[in-house]
């Protein structure tokens, strides 16, 4: 049977979406993920989320390589201090992600294309209303052009 | 007989008795080549031959970037028992190499018992660039100082020009804070002190002034001359690796070619690697085949280190880096919150 319907259109600035990628560690923050879901709270679909042992697991170049493969924003996640599994990987953390903040800014990059944030396993509530912000921030910036690689 | 001069002399005596004695295997120091303006490093070994080191006003180049692999620890067993003893390392030191040599001690990449460092309180280097942009068409056939610490050129005609130091040292020597070596075994010339504390704050914010998209344009214009040689990662003395990310090619972490895209991420990458711990010696600037300034990222990170944490690399040898350390109490407000 010929096809009658047209297929929506998928790109274009009218239905352009943002694409934000999440790392988030495995003990907190992914576990709060969790139970954003299992708790039906909706937040948005546009993250990917991807897991990580630890926040101090991620170097700054997984962020810039998320960005130049076609993320229009980046989210790490991690425990808070003091709740860390392995102690201190977010302490660890927390200087190398101030550093690429301050980094991208000083390069006039947008710095709200990378966040950064601690999730518990108990905030569900807080995640939702994390990823609700930076998809909205993503947004409202329009896609990442300055940082992505042209195939 | 110039400052200069003296200190050539003393330095040659200090090496000799240093090899004589049997206190280090090798020197490290500078010798002068054909080319004016210029240097190459020299590795001494015996003290008959002492009279070739020199000390001149292009002794720019960070002898401290060939002490690691004298040190590398061995990869297995095997290599463990052919492997000679590590010498003992004599070495020049300006007040960046000085600061390097700590950042090397504080990152366990140099043992402080294998080395004798002879440090020379540093005017300021040249930086040939600059000296050939004075000169313009003029070739120089040959250099040296005269009493007030100036360059003379000798130029194609055969005569003399002067270049006002201060006009031809390199950009990390205006910004440098120490030019006196603080870690030393033994100091030759009088102490100097820095021209300008703040310079490189100076630069930072002559940059930072600027609107976002003029410093993303201007960012990239200056990458768009790259050419993704490596030579600031060879260059610097820090970036010691044995296994550098560049290298790898499962996974290969950043595209080699001059995709601006991976030539910015490049240059990121490298900033943050160097953050807290570049010494700011200028090598990777002088590496430089196109004339980048290399040390506009590091610049700020290393400011950033220092505010947010109160700590400057290669101050001293006991200290923990900052990027190897953390707080409780770290400051956070970059992070996000709903």
């Amino acid at each position: 049977m010929a096809q009658t319907q047209t297929a929506p259109p998928t790109t274009g600035p009218a239905t352009w979406q943002p694409k934000v990628v999440a790392f988030l560690c495995n003990w907190c923050s992914y576990a709060g993920a969790d139970l954003a879901g299992v708790s039906r709270i909706q937040y948005p679909p546009n993250v990917r989320i991807i897991r990580v042992p630890c926040s101090g697991r991620i170097n700054p170049l997984f962020l810039l390589r998320a960005l130049q493969n076609g993320a229009d924003a980046v989210l790490v996640s991690g425990c808070h201090p003091g709740d860390c599994h392995y102690i201190s990987g977010n302490l660890a953390a927390r200087r190398k992600f101030a550093l690429l903040k301050d980094l991208l800014l000083y390069v006039g990059l947008e710095p709200e294309r990378v966040q950064f944030t601690w999730v518990s396993a108990s905030e569900g509530g807080r995640f939702a209303a994390i990823i609700d912000k930076v998809v909205e921030q993503a947004r409202r910036l329009g896609p990442n052009r300055k940082l992505v690689k042209p195939l | 007989m110039t400052a200069g001069h003296e200190i050539e002399t003393r330095l040659r005596e200090v090496a000799a008795t240093l090899l004589c004695d049997k206190k280090v295997d090798l020197f490290l120091g500078y010798e002068k080549t054909s080319l004016p303006l210029r240097t190459t490093p020299l590795f001494l070994t015996s003290a008959d031959e002492v009279e070739r080191l020199a000390w001149n006003p292009f002794c720019a180049a960070n002898l401290a970037v060939y002490l690691p692999r004298f040190f590398r620890a061995p990869a297995d067993a095997r290599e463990a028992k052919t492997q000679p003893p590590a010498p003992t390392v004599g070495m020049v030191v300006k007040g960046c190499d000085a600061r390097t040599v700590t950042a090397l001690i504080q990152e366990r990449q140099v043992p402080r018992d294998k080395l004798v460092l002879v440090g020379v309180a540093c005017p300021g280097m040249v930086d040939i660039r600059k000296a050939e942009r004075v000169l313009g068409e003029q070739e120089a056939l040959g250099a040296g100082e005269d009493g007030q610490g100036n360059i003379r050129v000798v130029v194609e005609d055969g005569s003399e020009v002067t270049l006002r130091r201060d006009l031809v040292v390199a950009d990390a020597c205006l910004e440098c804070r120490s030019p006196t070596p603080a870690l030393h075994d033994a100091l030759l010339g009088s102490p100097v002190e820095a021209a300008e504390t703040d310079a490189a704050r100076r630069r930072t914010a002559e940059f930072e002034s600027k609107p976002p998209d003029v410093r993303w344009a201007r960012f990239q214009e200056a990458l768009s001359k790259c050419i993704r040689c490596n030579a600031c990662r060879q260059a610097c003395p820090m970036c010691y690796c044995k296994d550098c990310l560049l290298d790898q090619t499962r996974p290969r972490w950043i595209g080699a070619g001059t995709d601006l895209s991976d030539v910015t991420v490049y240059h990121l990458v490298r900033a943050l690697h160097m953050a807290g711990r570049c010494t700011e010696c200028g090598a990777c600037a002088r590496a430089c085949p196109m004339g980048i300034d290399t040390r506009l990222l590091v610049r700020k990170m290393n400011q950033e280190v220092e505010d947010l944490y109160g700590y400057q690399p290669g101050q001293a040898a006991d200290a923990t880096p900052a990027m190897s350390a953390f707080a409780m109490d770290d400051p956070q407000e970059f992070l996000t919150e709903p």
